[in-house]
């Protein structure tokens, strides 16, 4: 027993030192002002009324002085006001509820897939790997062409799913916000695998009879990042259009893009992708700054497509057989690395408190100056955020991101529950996972939620989003009727 | 006879299939050990067929049935699962969603059409599945279904039913609440509670498959649930107005106190001794429903009451009374003796009951047109089984309702015989030419 309490003692010690240290350095200017104001409420109790009109009149002000400096206070005033950038509510957003009729468990799954690749066994084999590893439930949901044996992914049946998903999403979304659909100023679709003519947001425009001068944009094609993409389209349309609604709406139809051959670098995609869709309401009216729940903060955009490894990794190609899939390269998990390394070097100096920044700095002083060997210092990002939303790529990505940021399981629980209960919905996971975090009560008032994007091409992207007022744990939603089960233990690996 | 078989395939077109399973999950390493008597009917399937007019499918689409379905499976979902051996070799079966396959088709004919043709089991193989379980007894689906949409708008609603699950008195009353749900009634909590699989302990340890009169012991079919005839089986559909069976009753019987299944299968017996003649169906085997203690057992289970009659003289000169009587009464239930059987080996032994011996099999009391869409019954329904050993098959069950008449009427009896082809031919026209019955 002896031997091990001096080490129990010294890392409480360090924590000690540790909070001390934050707390300093994070209230600096307070710790400096409170010294100064004290020493000027002192100086002015000491001197007493009748010295400091004595000093007042001293000053000889006079009225043109007066007004002068009035004038150059009101205008440095508008001009800092006016040149802030207006500030992004989120007003609410919903999220896609798939129907239990389109429900695959894993043992229908790899029946179906038997029976419509009969001759390659060995490709049976790795599915049923992949799935078992796969950090999957057994409730995620596929649309209804893909449950034929085999698929039928027509045209039709891919505008079936998109009005499906989309759709609803939106009549929740608009129900929920109690706002009209002629009243959306702006309207930015994402979706990257299917994209008709006329496009998506068309489609939307069309159903819901929206203004004929609505800004609408569809972006096809970027990947299970182009979420937050469509998020930063729409806060820069909402910076040159005051009083405006956006409307955002992030989904990827599968229909059209399962793979039928037997390159296992594009049979991962089969495995893991759902369906799912999010719709998203954004606003800069002043009056939402009282109901909305979020407020963007930052939103920083990292592309890495200029370095030719991190442009193929995620590459949609035809095998040698003829059959077109996304190839998923083995390099993937260290490129996502990289590219996340980049995007947190400028989303650090932004959000990270003073105290982080310093030791930082001073920890890479230290490697250029003294010890190039030792290990970089990885800021502690837990303290900048109460919540984390990692995008549910797939367990692999998890698992590198909280090794990476030092993660507990807490954190990531949002994502790993998500890719259980929904799998990978591309870019609307990210709204699954704070709906998630709502529907278990955690989100109060002034907490800050990370959302971390990744995508083909290959892109990361970070949003930041400060919630409003604290959020009562909503009745209806995507979770309403399977909070209770969560979160559950997902084991290594599920025997089927 | 070419040119009927290329006028078959082109009967039925446009097929797609799916699955349907429960729409809530059953949890992980969920299992269901079938009873003794369950994997003692292992090798039979149960293909049954209800057809309704269309009036009563408007409006119904693919989507809604299967909708209902997936409700519906929520209240057993141990029919979704799939089959494994135990390390002793019994099978259980894994409760793991997989579900059951859905099959969509299109008919050329009109409904009319069809059940004029009805009757030949060459039609009746289009409209419900013939799968079996195994080869691949992990991958294979016990209950399939298969919806048949003509030409005039009626509809073929078919289950193929692995007779491991259930006898056809569980899938009609198993039915019946799919129907229920269809209504838009709210079913009951699921999934419904199972009791107890009682074992029963055997006196005596050395039973043989011999002693017992009931059922035969097949050569051992592995994985491949379906045992192999020694000549062709075919089945066909005899329909028996009121009428008739009162002209049997009073003609044959001279009593008005027999049920329509005793004289309808002694006239049956009879009918094939006269046929088979040399070699005579002496010993024949008799399945009722256990009428006792069914609220107690489980819904979907294989409760039967099984008892054999052997007889030492000749039957096709027998007295239709004396026939008759000994099928009325009712010896000892050899079920018991086929549990034990069973649970010596682990469910590891082959065995068929139907068609061990001549089989009737007493349908009467069950609710076959109880399954109803839009409050409106079926036109028909017709069940049969599979699986079927050399010595026939015969079931006796409620009949053929009027197209026009609804629910009132005389509803006569369909009685489905699976025998060999040769001896149906000889068998259709005995009875035409002497019962007028078709």
């Amino acid at each position: 027993m002896p031997p091990t309490l001096p080490n129990f003692s010294s890392s409480v010690k360090l924590k000690y030192v540790k909070r001390g240290y934050q707390y300093l350095v994070n209230h600096f200017l307070t710790f400096l002002l409170i010294p100064l104001m004290a020493g000027i409420l002192l100086e002015v109790l000491r001197m007493g009324p009748e010295e400091i009109l004595s000093l007042w009149s001293s000053l000889q002000f006079d009225l043109v002085h007066v007004l002068c400096s009035v004038f150059l206070i009101v205008i440095i005033a508008t001009i800092y006001f006016m040149s802030r950038p207006r500030p992004v509510y989120l007003v609410d957003y919903a999220c896609f509820k798939p129907p239990h009729t389109c429900r695959v468990p894993f043992a229908t799954f790899m029946e179906h897939s038997k029976l419509i690749n009969k001759d390659n066994p060995k490709s049976i084999e790795f599915q049923m790997r992949i799935l078992e590893r796969s950090g999957l439930g057994e409730e995620t949901c596929l649309p209804p062409a893909i449950h034929y044996i085999p698929p039928n992914p027509t045209m039709q049946a891919s505008r079936g799913e998109a009005e499906l998903v989309i759709f609803s999403a939106i009549d929740n979304l608009l129900k929920k916000t109690g706002i009209k659909a002629k009243d959306i100023d702006i309207l930015v679709v994402n979706c990257s695998l299917f994209s008709p003519t006329p496009s998506l947001s068309a489609m939307v425009v069309n159903k819901y009879k929206m203004r004929s001068n609505i800004r609408s944009f569809n972006l096809s094609g970027m990947g299970c990042s182009a979420g937050l993409l469509s998020v930063d389209l729409a806060r820069d349309l909402l910076q040159v259009h005051p009083n405006s609604y956006a409307l955002v709406v992030s989904t990827e139809i599968i229909t059209p893009n399962y793979y039928r051959g037997n390159n296992r670098a594009m049979l991962l995609p089969n495995c893991l992708f759902r369906m799912g869709s999010a719709a998203i309401l954004l606003s800069n009216r002043r009056k939402d700054s009282r109901r909305a729940k979020y407020r963007l903060v930052h939103l920083v955009r990292t592309h890495k497509g200029s370095d030719d490894k991190a442009y193929k990794c995620v590459y949609e190609e035809e095998d040698p057989q003829g059959k077109v899939g996304i190839s998923l390269s083995k390099d993937l998990m260290a490129i996502a690395g990289e590219a996340l390394k980049s995007n947190i070097t400028t989303i650090g100096p932004l959000v990270l408190p003073a105290s982080e920044q310093l030791l930082f700095l001073f920890t890479l002083i230290g490697r250029k100056l003294l010890d190039p060997k030792r290990k970089p210092y990885i800021p502690d990002f837990k303290q900048a955020f109460e919540h984390f939303c990692i995008h549910a790529g797939g367990r692999a990505v998890i698992d590198e991101l909280q090794k990476n940021l030092q993660l507990s399981a807490e954190h990531v629980e949002a994502s790993r529950m998500t890719l259980h209960r929904f799998g990978n919905t591309s870019s609307s996971s990210l709204w699954y996972e704070l709906a998630y975090i709502e529907a278990k009560g955690r989100m109060k008032k002034g907490d800050r939620v990370w959302q971390i994007a990744f995508g083909s091409g290959f892109k990361c992207n970070s949003a930041v989003w400060k919630c409003n007022r604290t959020i009562k744990a909503p009745t209806d939603g995507p979770w309403a009727n399977c909070i209770d089960r969560y979160p559950v233990f997902i084991p290594e690996i599920v025997k089927l | 006879m070419a040119a009927p078989a290329i006028a078959v395939e082109s009967l039925i077109s446009g097929v797609r299939l799916s699955s349907v399973g429960p729409g809530e999950v059953t949890g992980t390493d969920v299992i269901h050990e079938p009873s003794n008597m369950d994997l003692a009917m292992k090798l039979h399937y149960i293909r049954a067929i209800y057809y309704f007019r269309s009036s009563s499918v408007e409006g119904l689409t693919i989507f809604t049935i299967k909708e209902c379905t997936f409700r519906w499976f929520n209240l057993y979902p141990h029919t979704c699962g799939r089959f494994r051996r135990s390390e002793s070799g019994r099978p259980f079966i894994k409760c793991n969603d997989c579900g059951a396959r859905f099959i969509e088709a299109r008919c050329s004919k009109t409904l009319e059409n069809w059940l004029e043709m009805e009757g030949c089991s060459l039609y009746h193989k289009l409209l419900v599945s013939n799968d079996v379980l195994g080869p691949e007894l992990g991958f294979s689906p016990p209950i399939l279904i298969q919806v048949t949409i003509f030409k005039c708008g009626g509809m073929a609603l078919s289950f193929s039913w692995a007779h491991v699950l259930g006898d056809a008195f569980s899938l009609s009353k198993f039915l019946n609440l799919l129907s229920q749900i269809m209504a838009g009634h709210q079913p009951p909590n699921s999934p419904l509670p199972k009791p107890e699989t009682k074992v029963s302990k055997s006196n005596n340890s050395s039973l043989l498959a011999v002693e017992l009169r009931s059922v035969k012991r097949v050569e051992p079919v592995g994985d491949h649930w379906i045992t192999a005839n020694n000549c062709k089986m075919e089945n066909y559909s005899f329909q028996i107005t009121d009428q008739q069976l009162e002209v049997l009753s009073s003609k044959l019987f001279q009593t008005a106190q027999i049920t329509p299944f005793e004289s309808l299968s002694a006239l049956f017996w009879q009918c094939l001794a006269s046929i088979t003649e040399g070699s005579e169906p002496k010993t024949v085997t008799i399945c009722r429903k256990d009428s006792d203690n069914r609220e107690k057992e489980t819904l979907i289970s294989n409760n039967p009451i099984i008892n054999t009659v052997q007889v030492d003289f000749s039957v096709a000169e027998a007295d239709p009374k004396e026939l008759a009587a000994l099928i009325m009464e009712q010896k000892v239930d050899e079920k018991s003796k086929i549990e034990a059987l069973v649970q010596q080996d682990e469910g590891l032994t082959d065995l068929i009951m139907y068609g061990a011996n001549l089989t009737f099999v007493d349908l009467e009391e069950a609710d076959l047109y109880g399954l109803e869409l839009k409050k409106e019954k079926p036109v028909f329904v017709n069940y049969t089984i599979d699986g079927v050993g050399d010595e026939g098959l015969i079931l006796v069950m409620k009949g053929l309702r009027n197209v026009s008449d609804g629910s009132n009427g005389g509803e006569g009896r369909t009685v489905t015989v699976v025998l060999p082809k040769n001896q149906i031919l000889k068998l259709k026209e005995k009875l035409q030419k002497e019962w007028s019955i078709a």
